[in-house]
């Protein structure tokens, strides 16, 4: 019989919708992948959209100690963004543990100094492992900088000197990233790693119990006594696997879509311009990986001594294309040549990232990495059909 | 000497100046990148071919796209003059970022201005600030351009945005006009209202407002100064710096004006400052807050001999690079303003004020010999658009008043009033957040209360500075700076 007849026969239909039925029917396996898909973009949405907020309408609570040696300052700090208390003394570590995200101090000597033109200090106390430490040097820098240069400019009219002359140079800069591809640098990376732990996350489930689960419920003895070939029983499982964790990317794609027009992207000067065009071509790629993700799933979890043993395998070892992915990123390598695209699960990252920034992926590339791909997946079902023929994959039960 | 010869394009036409300003976009021909300074992202720009034979001009145009794909309008930005370049205001675009997110903002440099063919008739920065040598270059430049220069007024920019828009498929857009560019824009809603959906007018020229009668203008301005520099207890020190400014331009002579420094080589300057050139400086001066600021100081210490002071007040404008093109300069105040403008009025605008004729004598010399014809304005019609009016209350070209006083006609108006600014106030404070919110929501009216936040800078009190041991004035809280200054 040939292959095409192996796989139109009803025995293989009638096994690929029992695969089926089971997965879908794993209440466990569907709560999995629709909490994962669903709730882990809604906490880091969520958890962005509230930090920004955070950080743009918080007010930092100021302590201006010595106010009186130099109000001009203090009026310069008033406005949005910040809180301030006028003290005469103060401990600033004392007052920073209190309830102070930042503490100005202005010494008696200021007023005095500062006519007679000695450049007189002013002290900043912040704690730089607090959140609002930064934040309070760089707002009180910025404002204070504002009156230290008006401050500049009038000194240099005094002399009866044009601004101009401490102003050697212009710089202007001209910078050529467009708000897609400065979106690149945000949801580039993010999305495409949260797509394919989606798929790792809702494929774990159903592989280890469409193999170890199988083998423990001694279900799969059965299996294999039916006039079926090796390869069909993988393919089947397979086939049921990859549906549910394709199902799980996809989701997460449509729940990060919709998140992304939550998320104040455009005040950071980023834009999300993936179109409907883009998002179809990321779910066609996410499919070939789908296939080998649930395939090497489900050879792992074959091969593990128990069912839980299979779980145990299968947490320690999803996280790893992720870390290595995250490794990949951070690392200095040029990840845009042929090789590297023709690379399983980095070729699929690099494709998704340059779609979801909007922008063209080298197609005879992504096709061709996408046959190797394909051929691994045919390669371990190969693997996989003669194991079970030699029942070698069944382990000890 | 450069700084003197430059004075003219701070203080001389109704433009405004601000920081960096100078305009130079990368490539031509299609939709292509390009860089303008003072907005380090790349822009769309493209030309579109308007006008025929000697009158031809590739415009240029400049689109900043929205980020947000929402379909808003997108919202035009006029440049002021006549004669200044939209490509100019490019710096905006910094302060309008949240207004691009939705919509996006373009740049029509009008004919003869900016990139789109200037017509500076050879009158630049290096061009000597003297009346006689600018109006001889004038007089060449009319008789070798002058169908050109008869060409140009506001009508034929207002028909070149409107074929802009329609070149850009946008069915309705919203305009910001700053200075003279609100003259165009509230002559573009006269005769395009249909393509029009709100207006945001900075400094505000109405149609009926001869606004080169600019001598009152800018004595208010030196007043409004006055009364706040008293209400500050450090400035009200000075005593009558207004009464000492009187005196000084009495009794300016050839002595003192060859006694001025140059506030760029440190050195005496070798083209004496004329009185002319004080006058238009010191209303120059009031354009910009941070320069106001500095006159009650400079002004007593000029009075007592040491002209330091005022010559670096004169060194904010040395290198002001607005790009002003003279020629479309003359080409529209000869035709639409200066014509209507009779001896009577003019001797009533100048009672009293300090600039006395400086202001006007640099216009009429210059239509003298730029004899374009006379292009009337008919009267304005109702127009029921919402408007979003801005005024610096020491204004010294365009106060609040003006748009008081003269926009009867405009049904949909709000008006902002920033005590004590000058000339131009859409960048400082919470003002760009304001136009924002109009442009969004047209109809509601605006919480105006951040408004009174922005305040004028510090008043120079000595060689230190301001002072910082007493409180500038009786509210000041806050102060805002780096407004409409060439700082």
């Amino acid at each position: 019989m040939s292959i095409v007849d192996n796989v139109l026969s009803q025995q293989f239909q009638a096994l690929v919708l029992k695969e089926l039925l089971e997965v879908w029917r794993d209440r466990r396996a569907l709560m999995i992948a629709l909490g994962f898909t669903l709730l882990f973009p809604a906490i880091m949405i969520g958890s962005g959209a509230l930090s920004f907020k955070v950080v743009s309408e918080t007010n930092l609570n100021i302590a201006i100690v010595g106010s009186d040696y130099a109000p001009l300052l203090e009026n310069q700090l008033h406005g949005t963004g910040f809180r301030i208390d006028l003290l005469r003394e103060g401990i600033p570590r004392e007052l920073l543990e209190d309830k102070y995200d930042a503490v100005l101090q202005i010494g008696k000597e200021f007023e005095t100094d500062y006519r007679n033109l000695l450049s007189p200090k002013v002290y900043l106390y912040v704690d730089g492992s607090s959140k609002s430490g930064g934040r309070g040097i760089q707002l009180i820098q910025e404002r204070l900088g504002t009156l230290q240069k008006t401050i500049m400019q009038q000194r240099l009219s005094a002399r009866g000197i044009a601004p101009q002359v401490l102003t050697p140079w212009q710089l202007q800069i001209r910078d050529v990233s467009t708000p897609s591809s400065r979106g690149l640098a945000i949801l580039g990376i993010m999305v495409p790693v949260l797509l394919i732990m989606a798929l790792m996350v809702c494929s774990a489930a159903p592989s280890i119990d469409t193999s170890a689960g199988e083998r423990e419920r001694m279900s799969i003895e059965t299996l294999l006594q039916q006039p079926l070939n090796g390869w069909q029983i993988i393919v089947a499982k397979v086939l049921a696997v990859t549906s549910i964790g394709w199902f799980g990317s996809l989701l997460s794609l449509a729940v990060l879509t919709l998140s992304f027009t939550l998320l104040p992207l455009a005040e950071i000067g980023v834009q999300f311009s993936a179109g409907i065009a883009e998002l179809v071509a990321m779910s066609f790629l996410l499919l070939p990986l789908a296939l080998l993700v649930a395939v090497l799933q489900i050879l792992l979890a074959l091969r593990s001594q128990s069912f839980k043993d299979a779980q145990i395998q299968l947490s320690i070892l999803q996280g790893l294309p992720v870390a290595l992915l995250m490794i990949v990123n951070l690392s200095d390598i040029k990840l845009d040549s042929p090789a590297w695209q023709l690379t399983p699960l980095i070729g699929q990252q690099q494709w998704l990232s340059l779609l979801m920034a909007g922008e063209a992926i080298p197609v005879p590339l992504a096709l061709a990495g996408s046959l190797v791909t394909l051929s691994l997946v045919g390669l371990c079902i190969l693997v996989g059909a003669r194991a079970l023929s030699r029942e070698s994959l069944l382990g000890a039960t | 000497m450069v700084w003197m010869r430059r004075l003219y394009f701070g203080c001389l036409v109704m433009g405004f100046f601000i920081a960096h300003g100078a305009m130079a976009a990368e490539g031509n021909g299609g939709a292509d990148d390009c860089y303008l300074d003072g907005w380090q992202y790349s822009l769309q720009c493209s030309r579109i071919t308007v006008g025929k034979g000697d009158t031809q001009v590739k415009l240029a145009v400049m689109v900043s796209p929205a980020l947000d794909e929402s379909g808003e309008e997108p919202l035009y930005l006029l440049a002021g003059g006549p004669g200044q370049a939209a490509s100019d205001l490019a710096i905006l675009l910094n302060k309008f970022r949240k207004i691009n997110q939705t919509r996006a903002i373009v740049l029509v440099d009008r004919r003869g201005a900016g990139l789109s063919r200037p017509f500076s008739c050879g009158i630049d920065r290096n061009t000597p600030n003297e009346l006689e040598v600018i109006s001889k270059s004038l007089a060449d430049c009319y008789l070798q351009q002058t169908t050109f220069a008869n060409s140009l007024s506001s009508r034929q920019t207002i028909e070149d945005l409107e074929l802009v828009r329609k070149h850009f498929g946008h069915e309705k857009i919203s305009l910001w006009g700053g200075s003279w560019g609100t003259r165009t824009a509230l002559l573009y809603q006269q005769w395009y209202p249909d393509s029009l959906t709100a207006l945001v007018l900075d400094a505000v020229a109405p149609i009926d407002t001869k606004v080169f009668l600019g001598a009152s203008a800018a004595e208010h301005a030196l007043q409004t100064l006055v009364r706040d520099c008293q209400s500050d207890l450090a400035c009200s020190r000075f005593g009558d710096w207004r009464g000492e400014l009187e005196q000084l331009l009495i009794n300016w002579d050839d002595s003192a004006a060859k006694k001025f420094p140059d506030p760029v080589t440190g050195r005496i300057s070798e083209q004496p400052m004329s009185l002319w050139a004080l006058q238009s400086m010191i209303r120059a001066a009031l354009y910009s807050p941070e320069a106001s600021a500095q006159l009650p100081f400079a002004i007593t210490e000029a009075g007592s001999g040491n002209y330091l002071p005022l010559a670096g007040i004169a060194g904010f404008f040395s290198d002001t690079t607005t790009g002003m093109s003279l020629g479309l300069t003359f080409s529209v105040a000869c035709s639409e303003e200066l014509h209507r403008i009779s001896e009577e009025e003019v001797a009533a605008d100048i009672a009293g004020a300090f600039i006395g004729r400086a202001f006007l004598e640099f216009f009429s010399r210059g239509c003298d010999v730029w004899p374009v014809p006379k292009r009337p304005y008919s009267k304005p019609e109702p127009r029921h658009h919402p408007v979003l009016l801005i005024s610096g209350e020491a204004d010294p070209i365009t106060p609040p008043i003006y748009a008081q006083k003269d926009l009867d006609y405009l049904s949909n108006k709000q008006h902002l009033i920033v005590m004590g600014g000058g000339h131009i106030n859409s960048i400082r404070g919470c003002i760009p957040d304001l136009i924002d919110k109009f442009l969004t929501s047209p109809e509601v009216k605006l919480d105006q209360a951040c408004v009174k936040d922005i305040h004028r800078p510090p008043f120079m009190i000595g060689a230190y500075g301001p002072e910082l041991d007493r409180r500038g004035g009786s509210d000041s809280k806050g102060m805002e700076q780096g407004g409409s200054g060439s700082d």
